[in-house]
């Protein structure tokens, strides 16, 4: 943007009634733009979708702020719809264009980008801004690609079991923490009538995959799946067929209930608040469906680490889900401004409001979330989930979400294909051989995402 | 012959370009991002052994039979009836055709939320009463019908006013002449008003087979193709292959089979026509 100075000279040569436009436009012109990434304005194109009142929250919680303190390089948000944001993001990228800012749905879907060359390593905007000492290493080196990072985690995410807390405390219920805990769990909510699951994909048929990565990840273990993703062990090996054989299991004795097909986010979280089920495992990004529905119905939320299912799996283990990523255009008019924006994103200044007005989705990989500090503007319920999840993570006990770890095609049958074991026209010897013949064929095209070493 | 350059212009760009790039990629293999590698027939080869394909395809056929009989039967009995009532007659049209003009996206949500849905919707009040009716879009059986019928009611009005349309350049005097012969509702549609609109009826049901060879909006908001791909279609069969599995080879493959049907159609409606010109 022109400084006032160079407006009012051009105008000086113009007629009179010009000048006087001139004049009265140059009041328009900041005094000053002395930002240190003066120039274009930057754009980031939202592609998880947001309601009205998420739109809202980004705008005071994320742009406002940021626009504030760089002037000269405000930020536009773009919401995208959530189904198809991410293809368009693609397209545009891939075409020279799109945002500055490039979100994608994860590590697998930002690395065709990355080997096409449009997307900007990101070293020395870390390095700048000492953002290695601010993310979380396992988070940060899952955006590693030939040694370079190009990606950062903008989500955080794991997979947890909600329960209903009063109605727990009510039967004298403890949530499990063994296989054998859960199996009685269930009977004994089934005989009461209770479900013992709430689960659905009426509205997100992508919901197939964390069940698959629950008894994949707490069933089969982490070593195991980072071995099959390594290409070191197929996926037809014989505890991967156990693990997806309990998850079979549990659609066949009826613990999903018999509307899997129809429930959407809300109403699976409203049957947990209710008592008509007992338990949810579900994603850290549902925790604000669940308290809003808990809130309804003025009964207890409770959240904990899902059991181990298998002696020798440990507890708690959380599978490391990098639901979203950020990264730079190759093509943006102004990365430094762009790199500003990163900084301003994992810093515990937009963290503090972001938690508080938006927890679950916006849960960025800090090393510096303490559960005192995140307390003060979210539940403890939140506080200690998040930082359980952290601690987890740096202790090693982490495992790996299918939506960040395996490659498309692969992820994409692991979807559906469960619904064909689900409904008896698959079985599940047939369902991992399929898996396994995808997935080696997209290992050998290079598509599964780089797996830092465990 | 010059006034014709504009059209072609535009054919030209928009369809023949883009058409003769999808045929090229059918028999490449391309994520979309890296460069393009020749691969033969190995995408039809790829194709053709994916169970899902088969089943896709025999979903477009049923779906092409069902749009073919319930919605033309339905809009040729609303607009012979439409023929008959003088007042209220602009009244039912724009009843008739308004599910035609609401984006579908808005109609599916309203089925899938406020009808089907077992919880919030009709099906779920219902259950209030005693009548335990299974949400339709959930089991492998009924989703592809559940799924048609939502687009049967989006659809069969844009039929109803077209074949209005229709009945309406029908001579009066034809159905005067009937009408003082003694001619019934059915004798009349029989002997007068279908053979009178004949061609009408043959281009809407060719162009019914093209349409539901394209059959890919409500499939796509209301199922995507589940459960279990029971509802799959050859449309988003294709969506799938370039959108989620980043195949766009075997995605123009499955979109060429879509074309071949298509241009079958339109190769008999051409035929039809000029027979119609020679008699």
């Amino acid at each position: 943007m022109k400084s006032r100075a160079v407006v009012v000279k051009s105008c000086v040569t113009a007629s009179r009634r010009m000048a006087l436009i001139c004049a009265m436009l140059s009041v328009l012109v900041p005094a000053t733009a002395t930002s240190a990434f003066a120039g274009d304005p930057i754009s980031l194109w939202y592609q998880r979708g947001a309601t009205p009142d998420q739109q809202r929250i980004l705008q005071k919680d994320l742009v406002d702020p940021f626009n504030a303190a760089n002037p000269g390089s405000p930020l536009t948000l773009d919401v995208r719809a959530g189904g198809s944001g991410d293809k368009q993001i693609r397209m545009a990228v891939l075409a020279g264009r799109g945002p500055d800012l490039v979100m994608t749905p994860g590590p697998s879907y930002a690395l065709p980008l990355i080997e096409s060359g449009h997307l900007l390593p990101l070293d020395a905007y870390i390095q700048k801004y000492h953002l290695d000492q601010r993310i979380l290493a396992p988070a940060l080196k899952a955006g590693i690609y030939k040694g370079h990072i190009y990606v950062l985690p903008r989500t955080f995410e794991t997979m947890v079991l909600y329960y209903n807390k009063t109605l727990f405390e009510k039967n004298g219920w403890q949530p499990p923490k063994t296989l054998a805990d859960l199996n009685k769990l269930a009977a004994a909510m089934q005989a009461k009538g209770i479900t013992p699951f709430s689960v659905g994909n009426g509205d997100w048929r992508d919901a197939n995959e964390w069940h698959v990565t629950v008894v994949l990840n707490h069933f089969a273990g982490p070593d195991n799946v980072y071995k099959a993703l390594k290409g070191e062990l197929p996926w037809t090996a014989p505890v991967f067929q156990q693990a997806i054989g309990l998850l079979n299991d549990w659609y066949q004795k009826g613990w999903f209930g018999k509307d899997y097909f129809s429930l959407t986010s809300d109403q699976q979280a409203l049957r947990l608040a209710k008592g008509e089920a007992g338990m949810a495992p579900n994603g850290t990004f549902s925790f604000d469906f669940m308290t809003k529905a808990f809130a309804q119905t003025g009964q207890e939320l409770g959240v904990v680490a899902l059991p181990s299912l298998r002696d020798g799996v440990p507890y708690p283990t959380y599978e490391i889900g990098i639901g979203s990523t950020l990264s730079i255009n190759k093509s943006s008019s102004n990365p430094d401004a762009a790199a500003a924006f990163l900084n301003y994103l994992y810093s515990d200044a937009f963290y503090d409001k972001i938690s508080k007005d938006w927890p679950g989705d916006w849960n960025l990989p800090l090393t510096s979330v303490d559960a005192t500090k995140l307390e003060k503007n979210v539940s403890p319920l939140f506080a200690n989930t998040v930082t359980s999840f952290s601690k987890g993570v740096r202790d090693g006990n982490y495992g790996y979400t299918t939506w960040t770890y395996w490659p498309p095609a692969t992820e994409d049958y692991l979807i559906r294909g469960i619904e064909q074991v689900w409904l008896g026209k698959i079985t599940v010897n047939q369902y991992l051989q399929t898996m396994q013949d995808t997935f080696a064929k997209e290992l050998k095209d290079g598509k599964v995402p780089p797996l830092p070493p465990r | 012959m010059w006034f014709l350059f504009p059209a072609l212009l535009i054919n030209l760009l928009i369809i023949l370009i883009p058409a003769l790039l999808t045929v090229a990629m059918a028999f490449v293999s391309w994520d979309g991002t890296s460069d393009p590698v020749f691969a033969g027939f190995d995408n039809f080869r790829a194709m053709f052994a994916d169970p899902v394909f088969s089943s896709a395809l025999l979903n477009n056929v049923k779906w092409t039979a069902l749009f073919l009989t319930v919605p033309i039967i339905m809009g040729l009995v609303a607009a012979s009836l439409l023929l008959m009532v003088r007042k209220g007659r602009t009244f039912f049209q724009i009843v008739y055709f308004l599910p035609a003009i609401i984006a579908t996206v808005v109609i599916a949500r309203v089925w899938q939320g406020m009808i089907y849905n077992p919880d919030g919707g009709l099906i779920g009040w219902l259950h209030i009463f005693g009548f335990h009716l299974d949400d339709p879009l959930a089991h492998p059986s009924t989703a592809l019908l559940a799924v048609a019928s939502v687009d049967l009611w989006h659809w069969w009005g844009f039929m109803a006013v077209i074949f209005f349309a229709a009945f309406r350049q029908v001579d009066r005097a034809q159905i005067e002449a009937a009408r003082l012969d003694g001619a019934g509702y059915f004798q009349l549609m029989r002997y007068i008003l279908l053979p009178a609109i004949r061609p009408t009826i043959v281009l809407m049901m060719i162009m019914t087979v093209i349409w539901s060879f394209l059959a890919f909006d409500f499939v796509y908001v209301l199922t995507q193709g589940g459960p279990a791909f029971s509802s799959e279609v050859l449309s988003t069969l294709s969506y799938r292959y370039a959108f989620y599995n980043f195949t766009m080879g075997p995605a123009a493959a499955v979109a060429l089979v879509i074309s071949l049907f298509g241009l079958v159609a339109t190769i008999f409606y051409v035929r039809v026509q000029q027979q119609e010109l020679e008699s």
